[in-house]
Formats: C-alpha cells, structure tokens, sequence
C-alpha cells in the first residue's frame, strides 16, 4: 500500500497561512516535521508526496522538505517513497538542493506520465531506471540485456537504486518501479 | 549642524556609491539633510537604499535625518507610488510636497517598496509576485512560467537572506522597466533587496575569516558566499538560496550585483558592463543586492 501526503495539506497544518507556497526555512521545517510525522505513524511501505496544488517552492523549502526528509526517514522501514505533481519550477529547485547531498529521487512531473528521477544520479541509474520504466518488474538480466550491459553492472545499478528508495526490490531478486496512484 | 547629502540626479544601485560618499564618516557627527531635490529617476535600488540610510541612522538613535523630495511634482508622485514615501515618513523628517497618492501595484510596480522583518513578510511578498505580477512577466516580458517560478524563487532567497543573516530588518521593492541603451529597448524585470544590518564581512567573518587572514575584506566576503556558496552556518543546505540564483541568473542571461560595505561583486551577463568587482567604494550600511531579469528578445 501506499501512503499519500498531500503538501499543499501538510502546509496548512503546519503553518497558519492563507497562501500555497513552499517558501522560506521555517516554512520548509515546520512542513518536514508534519509529513515527517505521517510516515512515522503510517504502516505503509511506500509513500508519495504530491506537490500537485503547492504553489512556488523556493531553494531552501526544497532543501528542508525533501532533502533534509530524505536523510531524517533512512530509518524508517519505507520502501520507496515518491513525488508526485511536480511543477517545474518545483523540479529546478529540487534538483538543486538533492546534488548537494549525493541524494536522488523518484519524481512524476507535472503533464508527464512518465517517472523520472531527481537529484545525483549516476548515468547508469538514469539508463537502469528507463528500462525497468519499458519492462516492468523484472530481474536484473532482462534489463541488462536491454541495456547491453554486463548483469553485474546491471545489478550494480538497480541495488543502488534500491537502496536510495527509488525503485523496489523484491525477496526474488527482481526490480520494479511500483505503482503510481 | 547639518551635513546634506546629495541624492544622484538617477539614483541606482551604481549611483548609490554617491549617495554614500556624501555621507561622510559613519556614524555621522552631525544631523543628515538627505537632499533629492534634484533627483529626476530613482530605480527600485536607490528606493531601498535611501530607506537603509534612514533605518541604519535610527538605529543608531542618531537624529532623525531630514529628506528634501525632487522638486518634479511627476517624479515625487511616483516615489509616492512605489511605496517609498509612506516608509520614508517615518525615517525621515519631509520636506516637499508629499502626494496623497497611495503605493500601488500597476504594470512598472510588480512589488511596492515593502519592509521584511520575517518569514510571513518573505512569504506575502512572494504571494504578490505570484498573484499580481505574474500576468505582466508573462504578457510584458514574455517571459514563460519557467523563468517566473525561477524570479519568485531568486526574490524568496533575498529576502530570506534579511531575515537570516542581517539581524535587522530590509526593504523589497520589485519594479519592470525598459533597458534603452544596454539591452535596445527590452523591457527587464528587477528585484532590489536592501537591509541595515551587519553586511556580509561580519556575518560570515567567525567562519571565513580566519582562513583568509589579512584578505578578508568586503569583496572577499560577497565572493565567498556568492560565487563559492558558503553561508556561516555548517549545515550542508545552507547557502542554496544564492547559489540557486546564480544558476537561475546563468541560465536566463540575467544579472546580480551586490554591494556590501565597501565593496560591490557583480555576476555580470554579456550585455552589461558592470565590473565584476570594485572595492574602495565609500562605505554604506548593511548589504544592497540587485537582480535583473531581461524580457524576450523583441521581434525584428
């Protein structure tokens, strides 16, 4: 199953303002703590955070909502969490703060229907992560053999991705990217 | 005694440096007579940079400075409606007509001159800039919602960087007009951010300092957090407000001075020809920074 947290929701409940808007450092930490909250108390293994009636989101909102909550959930047993409704205003600034911590994450941009992912990716993880996109779940040999990749390296990059909560990894050696509500 | 200080016939974020030298030694022994008598034009830069002087003079409990309004009633009657007059009120004692006219957002005046003393300041100026001034970047400037979403955040880490590294209080204004000679007739979109407080050098000096030794000085100070991206906090977030600017700057050919005591760095694009460094500048209070945004290209 899988969580869904609404920002624009979380940033009501967290601060007493009228306006849409990510903005300034306080804002970003009192809306970290609120969605940090919600995954503490959720059963769920998955999560998505949708920006999708969340207004402008400056620089340093993006370091406190997603980069800061991307270190502070590693222990948490998430399994993958995911943006969802991400302008692209949204993506600029979110790419910009997740560089600066090595940390990567899976978005779904505004009018797009295809996953993409944010941040410090190595080329072989973006090129990992577009093929499992046009397989589905699947072990990593299908997915090498699409890329024209060694298994190894294939692994290589579908762990890592794993590991960074972007795509799942299941008991049976196979990857997927998980649903998108 | 008095000692007038002469506003430039424009006043910018450049002529500023004349402003400052007419203040004499800070702080100053004797009553200011700001005198603007003569001033024709003043961009949204020398807005805030006139009420700094006023803010850091009242800080300073000094006595309270005299300002002279241009003597064009047309010209008065705009500073009215850019917001400076109802903030000048109360920082300076006016001598001139002052117009009834109240500040307003219109087609040049995306922001007002409006104080930010914290957060909820920071996020109502962004609440304008998105509400009011978003259907004159796109329909004036031609700019498209990328490069609008890039302005509202560049203004948020302005003001946000009052709020956190100043210690006092600043001013916003946010104005269109058109670049005549330097960019042939484009219209550009300019965001002006100016406080009081400690300046740059000091803010960053317990961190950086000691690591520059005998180099650390106004400009060294405004390089290290503007091209390098060092804040004085330790946190590894920290200092994205600037950098993310920059490459916002970088991306849409747009500009950032900032002057900052006696100093000024400028990240300067192919169509203007600000220095990027200029040291020796007489010294001002707190910390001026500038960003302009060019309009599209106009058809030919």
């Amino acid at each position: 199953m899988s969580a869904i947290i609404r920002i624009d929701v979380a940033l009501r409940e967290a601060v007493a303002t009228p306006y849409p808007h990510l903005v300034t450092r306080p804002t970003g930490v009192a809306v970290r703590h609120r969605v940090l909250a919600v995954l503490r108390d959720s059963s769920d293994d998955d999560a998505q955070l949708d920006f999708s009636q969340v207004g402008l989101m400056d620089f340093s909102c993006a370091d406190e909502v997603i980069a800061k909550l991307l270190v502070e959930i590693l222990d948490l047993p998430l399994q993958r969490l995911m943006l969802r409704g991400v302008h692209e205003n949204h993506a600029d600034a979110i790419e910009h703060a997740l560089v600066r911590y090595d940390l990567v994450v899976v978005a779904l941009l505004m009018e797009s229907a295809e996953l993409s992912l944010l941040g410090a990716a190595p080329e072989d993880w973006r090129a990992a992560f577009r093929a499992l996109t046009r397989i589905g779940r699947a072990p990593a040999p299908p997915v090498a053999n699409a890329l024209s990749w060694t298994v190894p390296r294939t692994v290589s990059a579908l762990e890592g991705l794993a590991r960074r909560r972007c795509v799942l990894a299941y008991p049976d050696a196979t990857f997927e990217l998980g649903a998108v509500a | 005694m008095t000692r007038v200080v002469p506003v430039p016939q424009h006043l910018n974020h450049l002529s500023v440096d004349q402003l400052a030298a007419g203040i004499g030694p800070w702080p100053p022994a004797q009553r200011l007579l700001v005198d603007a008598h003569a001033t024709e034009w003043s961009s949204p830069a020398g807005f805030v940079a006139l009420l700094t002087l006023g803010q850091a003079l009242a800080e300073l409990a000094a006595p309270k400075p005299e300002l002279t309004l241009p003597a064009k009633a047309n010209v008065t009657s705009y500073w009215a409606k850019a917001g400076l007059l109802r903030h000048a009120e109360e920082l300076f004692d006016l001598h001139g007509r002052v117009p009834k006219r109240a500040a307003a957002e219109t087609s040049d005046v995306l922001v007002p001159v409006t104080i930010i003393r914290n957060a909820a300041d920071v996020t109502e100026v962004v609440n304008r800039i998105t509400v009011h001034a978003t259907r004159i970047l796109t329909e004036e400037l031609e700019l498209d919602a990328k490069v609008i979403g890039g302005f509202g955040q560049s203004l948020s880490e302005m003001c946000q960087n009052i709020v956190e590294h100043a210690g006092t209080a600043g001013w916003v204004a946010v104005h269109v007009y058109v670049y005549r000679k330097r960019l042939s007739g484009r219209k550009v979109g300019v965001i002006a951010v100016s406080d009081a407080g400690i300046g740059f050098r000091r803010s960053l000096e317990a961190t950086q300092g000691k690591r520059l030794g005998d180099r650390w000085n106004d400009a060294q100070a405004i390089e290290t957090a503007l091209i390098h991206g060092i804040s004085r906090f330790r946190d590894p977030g920290r200092g994205q407000g600037l950098t993310g600017t920059k490459r916002y700057l970088a991306r849409w050919e747009g500009k950032i001075s900032i002057r900052s005591g006696t100093a000024r760095v400028a990240l300067v694009p192919a169509w203007d020809d600000e220095a990027p460094r200029t040291e020796g500048l007489p010294w001002f209070p707190g910390s001026q920074v500038t960003i302009v945004i060019p309009g599209k290209e106009p058809a030919t």
